[in-house]
């Protein structure tokens, strides 16, 4: 059975900041589609199935893995916003 | 009201020992030597002669002047009228004052009697259901809408301040701005894009383009009362929230990280999630931004109900440690309803608040203005305040966010609802020694 996909950003350790797309990749390989690489904040961001959150975190140089949140305003109407 | 900077020094308490020797604060802290001889001062002890930089005791009771070089500051043993000599020494001279003596506080044995006292004092009031002796002060007046200015900009000071945010670049990352807006005409606008499928940065919702107002309005608008605090704020708008008012951490990191790579100072995110733990990335994020010199403010959250007894929480990003959490305040400056309040863990603060109740500014034509309330319309007050900080003292970074914190003006609501209170505009002379020495 296929892991539903999940929206991840992984934050990448101070120690491997220049090292960002070698990161990205090892994440690939662990199963991420990875959308963005951030340089200036050393986070990588994309999707992979839900299940892959250990191995991502398994990838060097990688100091936490989050599902992303989401955020939703109120409509444009609302008084307090 | 808030009383104007310029007001009146406090009178100093009567009755304050001198020791009959003068401080004297040079305007820089140069190693330009002095003329003490002009003054009549001989045998001066300079902390530069001495091991260890420390000038021992017993040295500077014997000296006619004491300079601590590092500081720039001197004790002089001159009687008052050996002080118009110093102030004309070759060296500018930024005050002369009475050294004072200082003394350990006095305990105070019946402190606890007293407490004691009040305690039942209180108590027999309070079941008597009689007003509490200085609990309740009366109100000031709340702030209005004027012709000429919000309320908000009033409280915060920006009307009376000389900053406008020139030089300074302020991101705003939400719904987009209304481009064609009239009151951004001739603005410098950068924007951009970071939602799926959406190529311009348009705004469809509304909430951008009354964020954007606030941290970034004109100084004189053509219709309307001004309700923008860095009117010369180079403007660069992130689009990371739909037309529907969602997004999620890949486009607003997206956003930080073109906010921060553009080097803009100050980056506005009325935005956030209600939960109440803090979130890795976007700590990370908050932590390299201001280590490059760009500072995160985030709303404290919408999450209150306090006239039902419910507080809230401080929600992500704002709940990350480095990143600025904003409350909102009504026109009696007192928390608004909805404010959300800290969380009792690291970052969890509430670190500042500013006007978040009825608040006008831009929304996209043709409506042109509206008025609407939230610690999303707060959070804009404070990224153009830190603007015109950061214009006024170069700070960025961590240095500015302590700025902000520092001239915050405190109020009597509680530190959990507000932090270090309501954030103000630098005035005329802030940011400089000259400026300071006159305020204090």
């Amino acid at each position: 059975m296929v892991s539903p996909l999940a929206r991840f950003s992984v934050t990448v350790d101070d120690g491997h900041l220049s090292e960002l797309d070698s990161v990205a990749s090892a994440l690939r390989d662990s199963g991420m589609e990875v959308e963005r690489v951030l340089g200036t904040l050393g986070v990588i961001t994309g999707q992979a199935p839900a299940d892959a959150r250990p191995s991502l975190l398994a990838v060097p140089g990688v100091t936490s893995v989050d599902e992303q949140l989401r955020v939703q305003l109120p409509p444009p109407d609302a008084s307090v916003q | 009201m808030i009383d104007p900077p310029t007001a009146a020094r406090p009178p100093r308490v009567p009755g304050a020992q001198t020791t009959g020797r003068q401080v004297v604060v040079f305007a820089d802290a140069a190693d330009e030597p002095v003329d003490w001889s002009a003054a009549g001062i001989s045998d001066v002890a300079d902390s530069r002669d001495f091991a260890s930089g420390r000038v021992p005791a017993q040295a500077m009771r014997d000296a006619g002047a004491t300079v601590f070089a590092r500081l720039g500051i001197a004790v002089v043993a001159a009687g008052p009228d050996q002080v118009a000599a110093l102030r004309g020494a070759r060296r500018p001279v930024l005050s002369v004052s009475p050294e004072l003596v200082h003394h350990v506080l006095p305990e105070d044995p019946s402190a606890y009697v007293r407490g004691y006292r009040d305690g039942v004092a209180d108590l027999a009031a309070r079941l008597a259901g009689a007003p509490v002796p200085g609990e309740e002060p009366p109100l000031p007046p709340p702030f209005e809408d004027t012709a000429a200015a919000t309320w908000g900009i009033q409280a915060v000071q920006a009307t009376t301040s000389p900053f406008t945010g020139q030089g300074i670049r302020v991101a705003v990352l939400d719904t987009g701005l209304d481009l064609q807006h009239p009151d951004f005409a001739g603005r410098t606008v950068t924007a951009e894009s970071f939602v799926t499928g959406v190529d311009s940065a348009q705004d469809g919702h509304g909430h951008g383009t009354h964020c954007t107002g606030t941290a970034c309005g004109p100084r004189v608008p053509p219709a309307g009362p001004r309700y923008g605090v860095a009117s010369d704020a180079e403007v660069f708008v992130g689009k990371v929230l739909s037309d529907e008012g969602s997004g999620d951490d890949g486009g607003i990191l997206a956003g930080i990280d073109w906010a921060v790579a553009n080097g803009c100072a100050v980056i506005s995110m009325s935005l956030g999630a209600d939960v109440a733990e803090a979130h890795p990335p976007y700590s990370a994020a908050g932590r390299r931004a201001l280590e490059q010199g760009s500072l995160i403010v985030a709303a404290a959250g919408n999450n209150a109900d306090r006239e039902n007894g419910e507080f809230g929480f401080v929600g992500a990003p704002a709940n990350s440690v480095e990143i600025l959490a904003v409350g909102a305040l009504d026109p009696r400056l007192t928390t608004a309803w909805f404010s959300a309040r800290s969380l009792p863990v690291p970052g969890g603060e509430v670190d500042v608040a500013a006007p978040g109740v009825d608040v006008l500014s831009t929304w996209p034509m043709p409506d042109r203005y509206n008025t609407i309330s939230g610690t999303s319309m707060a959070t804009p007050h404070v990224a153009g305040l830190a603007a015109l900080w950061a214009e006024a003292t170069g700070r960025r970074g961590f240095e500015l966010w302590a700025t902000l914190t520092q001239a915050g003006r405190r109020l009597t609501e509680p530190s959990v609802d507000v932090g270090s209170g309501l954030v103000l505009a630098p005035q005329e002379g802030a940011g400089t020694v000259s400026g300071r020495s006159r305020r204090a």
